[in-house]
């Protein structure tokens, strides 16, 4: 792939927190293999379905990930953090031993990670958590910091207002952003589901941004365009797939309601620093591996 | 549905998925790994391809070993009611849009009859597999009770067993699985006529569906000490 010098600074910027403040010869970015013409991709992947996403498997994903011409991750804090619910042990003392270990973690056992993921060419973006309200404030800032070392620009999770709202005094601390991310769900008043509400809790910090899940969004009769046209500066990256509208199935791209073509073009024409991240819930009787590829290659056709 | 339909429905169903094991082994793009080798069956092969291709697998587990939030249909007590899809159906075709999870469940209104049904049937066959092994190889399994289980062949044998002695040498695998119900099918026309080994066989499936551990102990306890 050739970049231009244009296109670096493009890559740089994109990697700005807007209020992290830091300069961008820290944050500068290497070509990635899967910016595409202005256009910077990445996998959610959750796409891999049958592979669990524990610590074992993660050499798998690492090898699917560049299979897949992928350079970019948003990277689910499983693939990374030990389980402890063996047999025997209940849910509390699981989930004990889990915030003792998200503590007592030294930074070392995460740079190794993010070395993995370096040595393959991977930028891990960002750094999806169950923030929930279990969480301890110790473990939160142990969260942040380790998506930090893991080269992570912020923390993302499906969490609601409520917890949103406790989590506004930490990612701007750690120099990150805190991405919302929606769901269809139009008849929980805390949750994350219409544009209304997502900019509900943007309001809440500078530090907040929107992952806006544009399955979802569609499905529930959201207008993503409109919500990039009006709010991209608050949009850090978009979960890119297809689903029908009313809280319709979601389908392979091109077969829903969601203009991907149309938010593709709208991130590359206008050079917004928002990331692509492919995701797919939609059933297949091909290998993930395969169907991830058809998904990039609808992609790469909508920003040619 | 009366059974000569319902075994007309079936019948037509094979019929119409009656390539399908051949398709599906010689199919570019199948993953083997992850779906299975084709089954012998090809209507439960086409039923479980339309499972995996509308994305139920996603969320509830090929075997219905559920992901996430999804609701575990193994031992939903709603599946477990539904008859041919009298449940299951509408559900589907509606979605669950309120709902306290994350993510309702989605709508799958534009699906036609046919895909409908074949999504039921795998929903029922993956259960009654499901819960035959849950069944046969629990360790712990209740000591029984045999007034309970007395009450529970009244209830729900009797209809049909008129005596329970015939039964005092079923084992627990005979009693969960009669052999008569995994009969390969058939098209013969004396089978496809036979309406009452059909209705047997889907008491039997239904009733494997929905019996607990206590529910089978307290049977066999019953049934071993009939004379």
């Amino acid at each position: 792939m050739n970049l231009t010098r244009r296109d670096l600074g493009k890559l740089a910027l994109a990697a700005i927190p807007s209020v992290a403040g830091i300069s961008s010869a820290q944050t500068a970015a290497k070509p990635n293999r899967s910016y595409i013409n202005g256009v910077q991709f990445g996998l959610q992947p959750f796409c891999y379905h049958d592979l669990a996403m524990t610590t074992e498997n993660r050499p798998v994903l690492v090898q699917r990930l560049v299979q897949n011409g992928m350079g970019m991750v948003e990277l689910h804090a499983t693939w990374c953090e030990p389980r402890f619910n063996d047999p025997g042990v209940n849910a509390q003392e699981a989930r004990e031993k889990l915030r003792k270990w998200r503590v007592t973690t030294p930074a070392d056992y995460y740079r190794k990670i993010r070395k993995e993921f370096d040595d393959a060419g991977i930028t891990i973006f960002s750094y999806y958590v169950g923030f929930n309200e279990t969480y301890s404030d110790a473990e939160i800032d142990s969260t942040f910091e380790a998506a930090k070392i893991l080269g992570a620009k912020g923390c993302v999770g499906s969490y609601g207002l409520d917890v949103a709202h406790r989590l506004v005094p930490f990612p701007g601390k750690h120099a990150m952003f805190l991405g919302l991310h929606n769901h269809d769900n139009l008849s929980d008043p805390d949750a994350f589901s219409t544009e209304a509400s997502i900019v509900k809790g943007l309001a809440f910090s500078p530090d907040f941004k929107a992952t806006l899940d544009v399955r979802h969004f569609t499905a529930g009769n959201g207008d993503c365009v409109g919500f990039l046209e009006r709010h991209h500066q608050r949009v850090s990256g978009v979960h890119l797939g297809d689903r029908r509208k009313n809280n319709g199935r979601s389908t392979p791209f091109g077969e829903g309601d969601a203009p991907i073509i149309e938010i593709l073009r709208l991130i590359r024409d206008n050079q917004w620093p928002i990331v692509a991240l492919l995701e797919f819930e939609h059933g297949t009787l091909r290998t993930e591996v395969d169907e991830v590829r058809l998904m990039f290659d609808y992609c790469k056709r909508a920003v040619a | 549905m009366s059974n000569r339909i319902e075994l007309f429905l079936f019948s037509a169903a094979i019929i119409a998925a009656g390539s399908a094991l051949a398709q599906s082994a010689a199919r570019e793009g199948y993953d083997v790994k992850y779906i299975g080798p084709p089954m012998a069956d090809p209507v439960l092969q086409h039923s479980k391809e339309t499972y995996v291709l509308f994305g139920c697998s996603y969320c509830h587990g090929l075997y219905l070993v559920a992901r996430g939030e999804a609701t575990d249909l193994m031992h939903s007590r709603l599946v477990g009611r539904d008859d041919n899809g009298n449940v299951i159906g509408p559900l589907l075709r509606a979605g669950i849009p309120q709902t306290a999870k994350l993510s309702p469940m989605p709508q799958f209104s534009d699906l036609s009859d046919q895909q409908i049904a074949d999504l039921v049937r795998w929903i029922h066959y993956g259960r009654q597999q499901g819960r035959y092994k849950e069944l046969t190889e629990a360790k712990d399994t209740p000591p029984g009770n045999a007034a309970s289980g007395k009450a529970y062949f009244d209830e729900t044998c009797s209809s049909c067993h008129s005596t329970a002695s015939g039964l005092a040498k079923a084992s627990r695998a005979q009693i969960l699985r009669p052999k008569f119900v995994d009969a390969p099918p058939s098209w013969k026309l004396d089978r496809i006529t036979d309406t009452q080994t059909a209705a047997a066989r889907q008491r039997h499936l239904a009733l494997l569906e929905n019996y607990s551990a206590e529910d089978v102990a307290n049977l066999l306890v019953y049934l071993q000490g009939v004379k």
